[in-house]
């Protein structure tokens, strides 16, 4: 079949018209009969010990039905390398350290018990500073690592060093070098649900959780270690997604909040909701990962990549979440954005006092292509070559392996790096620039066909067909407002020959759904898409089957009714072996037809009565329609040198921009954007549109106006008010693109997208000042006070 | 706990009657947006609430020989009115970006003037146009110049018993003009890190015959720039005097700008110089295209 | 803690309840009422998912006393589709357009558009983004909010 009914289509997403309506059930909104709520003492301190927790006056409010502490629960280790119990115990390592925790049956009265906790500290020297971190004398922050051993510095022994080729030899082919420093800091995802979680203990002490994560059984299977160590070992685990409200990387760890509120929940018998104030989000939750850069990178003199050597350091903060693992991420764009034969890349990750960090949007990416794209521009300029002519000499080619042995199957790059010259007008405003105004450009590599972070990288989809031809699908992801089940649902509507709007689907339940290693690395439509195909696939199988059996029988029936009827009836002389053979048979639009004869009138039914009469037979003979598939992808881990081809296909995308910088105020002003992305196909042009519009606002505010102000390890700027996220007010003009190159690992050719819309967006930005008042910004964001400091400092040189 | 009782008096009097008889215990709200948050925040904890929102006898926008605005206008009335965006466009301005519309909705001018944070959006225009402000108490009724309002950050020089009623700015005669600029990082939702008013009156062949500069977020309370007004006095509207006035403002002899979680006060400095030179130039422009 | 009573128009209903005097206007609908189709999403009036129209005007019910609602109209997004169910033009645009993604702050951006919608029936691009200048959003990038606020402006002149 040649043009699909639903791929390439806009489809609105009438199926979640409860958005719309405000009955979309949230976890701010989901209420549990007798349900209690939770709420968390934080530490007053950066480092220090815990002397003595009085809860005496907290037990005693009326209302109250838990007070925790570090000495009321196990002592279990959790987290990423096991660094931190649920509540600290003996000493506190950052500010937002849980220290206590407590249930009452309102949250007034919850926080108000919280106040009145009172806790004995004596504060240690802290360190907020990864490079004193690293000093001899710096304070220890972890004394003892998971197994008790002593540790003896705060550098993390976690091996990320990357290399292949010869570095020393690609500098010795090198007509220019050029050495960048540039650096990264906090920033918060801003999801606008809040985090928060429900836990219920049934009467069995199995638990159900009510919880927004995008990781539904790494989430269940961090419980099950946990409960093996508290003493609810065989206990079953349900973790099931409300309406989630954003995620942008923040759901796909388990929590300290979780536990809490699940030891909670045992301690009362209790269901018990803990959410987040706003507040609480800003300076409790994660942020994205910090990291210091220092990058060299040479050319010959054809421009063509020599070497890139690079470093990072990452303030760890006080434990380990999911940013101590953003360097395998930043290990993409290190030794596979462009081509670069020879390659080294570190990364040092240092415990502090300041907070730890998990995943945002881009997961290192960002980040890390913010330092290759910094250099890719010195060196461009170095060599006196146009920093888009220096992209395209340089860019990725389909059919190649990359340095971490990364295959590129398709590659739009080029397509990216041109579409957004020409609607730049590059050319035209670097030959006759206008003063103040410049342009500037980066690229993006970035994981699109799954990500084999486990050793499973799988996605399972059930589907079940009804007599009535309505399909129900039970989908292992997360729907976190990306547009999952308007995109699932053309997808298998396409790939089984239904409609959109008769496609039912459940998302996020572990007792339901079969398993998928995370809605995370952009990997959603690619893999439930290729899941869904497969399935439906069996299930349109089922169908026909059951069509060539009951077809013919069902046909030969009608005419004989007619007959009886109207006995001048000429019954049509029909080749019923056409349709005797369900692989001549198939599915469009809700009718089965045959695929040798489609123009014929009496080789059509509608499925719906094909199914029951499978169904109904009175004969002990009735079947439904049901199938599965579990897609796990043909990629592999990386191995022992960090390298291997983790994804079955990658994203490339290229951000342009114009701006024009006010030398007075040192006020960036974006004239244009330009966004183009690789996609391979676009499911649904308008609400793909929508993650490249979000991502590139969520990165403009990372290259200009967001971080998270700490002082002494506190969190100041913990509000919309003084954390300065883009409002409707602050327009971008933006210019998507989007490129096609179909993928034929993707479904009907789809790559993911979720991310890259993101990751160049900063760098491009830095390179548009850069063009526009020859000033290198190289720390983010990028404030008018630093832009301004820079033009003075440049003038004083000069 | 948050705890605390409201009643809602039928008039100014009755209010005063009733912040008499609390005295500390009891706090006026208006339209909520600033008390609400002090109250969670727990930076303030009133037993009582005086509530004067509907009390609408205070809430008009009037012009005889001077100005009258009633201290409960909203600031979306001063957004929306002809009259200010015309005659009082340096009060307009201010409105016009404090917050959000939900915001500006409810919050009202009096409220805005009486938190006196030092940053207030509509504090640096009314300095700037030289207004009064009406109070009325259980002494009776009492004008104060604006300048003499503000007594620190978010102190003033209204008593516990008084309301206030008014804001009273001198009737502009012709080629009044003024501007007010909010220098913010985004272009909504801000606190200004600087906020720059300068209203100008013109004389024959653009000489500046009189000139109100006001800088909030420069000094512990929202400040006049006299030096520099008296600077520009008599002088013509050149770049050179503008530069020139900026430079004064900026400098120590007009404000003390402070290093805030916000922003850093030779950032502060920097703009002020550059921006009260622009602003001139935006109040000059809106007296040309009356 | 006292209670009061306190009488008011809910989506075109006369509706009485019973609250602690301290409480939200938002806190009473999510609670009392259990229209939680306002959000909070900061609780100080920063971010805009809690806004509701109070006698039309868009408002921050986070920050907006119960007590103060007292024979005043209020409207939220449980109020907006007809009786029979039939959506209004901002709804049905909102989905149309893509201008819903996680949905969270849907509720207080669709009311703020119904309010800008309400006095001004052919708002440009600049009134649009300053009616919901007060509503955070991380997910849309705002682009697909204004086209579908634009588009149930032309829908709904459309149809006078």
């Amino acid at each position: 079949m040649s043009e699909h009914l639903y791929i390439g289509k806009s489809i609105p997403r009438t199926i979640e018209t409860e958005k719309v309506t405000g009955k979309a059930v949230y976890i701010d909104d989901l209420k549990r009969p007798g349900m209690l709520y939770g709420k968390i003492l934080y530490s007053d301190f950066a480092h220090a010990k815990i002397i003595n927790v009085d809860t005496s006056a907290a037990e005693r409010l009326p209302g109250v039905r838990a007070v925790l502490t570090g000495r009321d629960i196990p002592d279990v280790r959790v987290g990423f390398f096991k660094d931190q119990t649920v509540l600290k115990k003996d000493k506190v390592r950052q500010y937002r350290d849980e220290v206590a925790a407590v249930a009452a049956i309102s949250p007034d009265i919850a926080e108000e018990a919280v106040s009145l906790i009172k806790v004995e500290y004596e504060e240690l020297p802290a360190v907020f500073d990864p490079y004193e971190a690293m000093a001899e004398a710096a304070p220890l922050i972890h004394e003892t690592d998971a197994r008790g051993k002593p540790v003896r510095s705060n550098v993390l022994p976690i091996p990320w060093r990357f290399q292949s080729g010869d570095i020393d030899q690609g500098k010795e082919n090198s007509a220019y070098v050029v050495k960048d420093s540039v650096s990264t800091t906090w920033v918060n995802q801003c999801c606008m649900g809040t985090s928060g979680c429900i836990a219920e203990f049934d009467s069995n002490n199995n638990l159900t959780l009510y919880n927004q994560t995008n990781v539904i059984f790494g989430d269940k299977g961090r419980i099950t270690e946990y409960f093996a160590q508290i003493g609810l070992k065989n206990k079953k685990i349900r973790v099931v997604n409300p309406v989630v409200g954003g995620s942008f990387g923040t759901k796909l760890d388990t929590d300290i909040y979780e536990f809490i509120c699940i030891q909670l929940a045992l301690k009362t018998r209790r269901p018990v909701k803990i959410l987040f104030t706003r507040e609480e989000e800003f300076m409790a939750l994660p942020p994205r990962q910090p990291a210091l850069f220092d990058i060299e990178q040479g050319c010959d003199k054809q421009g063509r990549l020599t070497f890139r050597k690079a470093s990072a350091l990452l303030d760890n903060g006080a434990y380990t979440s999911w940013g101590v693992t953003t360097p395998s991420v930043m290990m993409m764009p290190m030794s596979s954005l462009y081509r670069v034969p020879n390659v080294s890349f570190k990364a040092t990750c240092v415990y502090t006092n300041n907070i730890y960090c998990q995943a945002m949007r881009g997961y290192g990416n960002p980040q890390a292509s913010f330092a290759v794209e910094t250099s890719m521009d010195t060196l461009a300029n170095e060599a006196g070559i146009d920093p888009a002519e220096f992209r395209s000499i340089n860019r990725n080619v389909e059919g190649e392996e990359t340095p971490m042995r990364l295959k590129i199957t398709t590659c739009g790059l080029k397509e990216c790096i041109d579409s957004v010259k020409e609607r730049l007008n590059w050319d035209d405003k670097k030959k006759a620039p206008k003063k103040g105004r410049g342009v500037g450009m980066a690229s993006l590599i970035h994981v699109a066909g799954g990500a084999r972070v486990y050793k499973s990288d799988g996605h399972g989809i059930a589907v079940k067909v009804d007599e009535d031809g309505y399909i129900d699908v039970i989908e292992s992801g997360t729907d976190q407002g990306q547009g999952s089940p308007t995109v699932i649902s053309q997808m298998v509507a396409e790939a089984i020959g239904f409609r959109p709007e008769d496609v039912s689907i459940t998302f996020g339940d572990t007792r339901l759904c079969l398993w998928d290693a995370g809605t995370h690395a952009s990997r959603h439509t690619f893999m439930a898409g290729n899941a869904a195909i497969l399935a439906c696939e069996k299930a349109k199988k089922q169908i026909l089957e059951m069509a060539a059996e009951k077809m013919p029988l069902m046909i030969k029936k009608g005419f004989k009714k007619q007959k009886k009827k109207d006995p001048g009836f000429a019954e049509p002389q029909l080749d019923y072996a056409l349709i005797s053979n369900p692989e001549n048979l198939d599915i469009r639009d809700r009718v089965i037809f045959c695929k040798s004869d489609p123009e014929n009138e009496h080789f059509r039914m509608e499925v719906s009565r094909i199914l029951r009469a499978g169904l109904h037979v009175g004969t002990g003979q009735s079947k439904v329609i049901t199938a599965d598939a579990f897609y796990d992808p043909p990629t592999e881990m990386l191995d022992r040198e960090l390298k291997g081809n983790l994804s079955c296909t990658y994203a490339f995308g290229t951000t342009g921009v114009e701006v024009e910088v006010d030398e007075e105020t040192g006020e960036i002003s974006i004239l244009k954007l330009v966004a183009a992305h690789d996609v391979g196909k676009a499911i649904n042009p308008t609400l793909l549109l929508g993650q490249v519009y979000g991502a590139v606002y969520t990165g403009v505010g990372y290259g200009l106006t967001e971080e998270l102000k700490l002082e002494n390890g506190r969190v100041v700027n913990n509000n919309f008010r003084d954390y300065k996220i883009l409002t409707a007010k602050d327009v971008i003009p933006i210019e998507p693109v989007i490129i096609e190159p179909e993928d034929k690992d993707g479904p009907f050719g789809a790559k993911g997208v979720g991310e890259p819309g993101l990751v160049p967006t900063a760098p491009a930005i830095a390179n548009a000042v850069y063009d526009a008042i020859g000033v290198r910004m190289r720390d983010l964001p990028i404030t008018p006070e630093k832009v301004l400091a820079a033009i003075k400092e440049k003038k004083n040189v000069c | 706990m948050i705890d605390y009782d409201y009643i809602r008096p039928g008039s100014v009097k009755e209010a005063i009657g009733l912040l008499r008889q609390y005295g500390s215990k009891a706090a006026v709200i208006a339209g909520g947006t600033d008390v609400m948050v002090n109250i969670r925040n727990r930076n303030m904890a009133p037993e009582l609430l005086v509530s004067i929102r509907d009390l609408k006898d205070l809430c008009y926008i009037k012009k005889d020989e001077n100005y009258h605005i009633g201290s409960l206008t909203t600031h979306r009335m001063l957004e929306n009115s002809d009259l200010v965006k015309g005659e009082l466009s340096a009060l307009n301005d201010g409105a016009s970006w404090v917050g959000s519309v939900q915001v500006r909705n409810v919050g009202t001018i009096g409220g805005n003037i009486v938190n006196a944070a030092p940053s207030a959006d509509t504090a640096g225009p009314l300095l700037a146009l030289g207004a009064s402000v009406i109070l009325e108490g259980a002494e009776g009724v009492r004008k104060i110049p604006i300048s003499e309002f503000f007594t620190g950050p978010s102190r003033t020089a209204k008593r516990d018993d008084e309301i206030l009623l008014e804001f009273e700015i001198p009737g502009e005669m012709e080629n009044f003009g003024s501007a007010y600029w909010k220098h913010s990082r985004r272009k909504a939702m801000n606190l200004p890190l600087v906020g720059v008013s300068v209203a100008l009156k013109l004389g024959a062949s653009d000489v500046i015959e009189d000139a109100g500069i006001a800088l909030t977020v420069a000094a512990p309370t929202p400040v006049r720039a006299g030096m520099a007004e008296d600077f520009m006095k008599g002088k013509p509207l050149s770049e050179e005097v503008l530069s020139e006035a900026g430079r004064i403002a900026a400098s120590p002899d007009c404000c003390s700008p402070r290093d805030s979680l916000r922003c850093d006060a030779w950032y502060r400095e920097e703009m002020i110089a550059v921006l009260v030179p622009r602003v001139a130039r935006l109040a000059a422009d809106r007296i040309k295209n009356r | 803690m006292k209670k009061l009573v306190i009488s008011f128009t809910l989506n075109g209903d006369p509706v009485t309840a019973e609250v602690p005097a301290t409480w939200s206007l938002l806190r009473t609908l999510r609670e009392y009422f259990e229209l939680t189709g306002a959000k909070e999403g900061c609780g100080v009036g920063e971010c805009g998912a809690c806004t509701v129209m109070v006698d039309g005007d868009a408002v921050n019910s986070c920050l907006y006393p119960v007590f103060e609602i007292e024979g005043k109209s209020v409207t939220t997004i449980e109020g907006l589709a007809s009786q029979d169910g039939s959506l209004d033009p901002l709804q049905r645009s909102f989905l149309e357009n893509n201008g819903v993604q996680c949905g969270f702050c849907t509720s207080g951006m669709i009311m703020s558009a119904k309010s800008l919608l309400k006095e001004n029936s052919d708002p440009t691009e600049d009134e649009i983004r300053t009616a919901i200048a007060g509503n955070i959003c991380r997910c849309t990038g705002y682009v697909q909010i204004v086209e579908a606020i634009e588009n149930a402006a032309a829908m709904s002149r459309e149809k006078e």
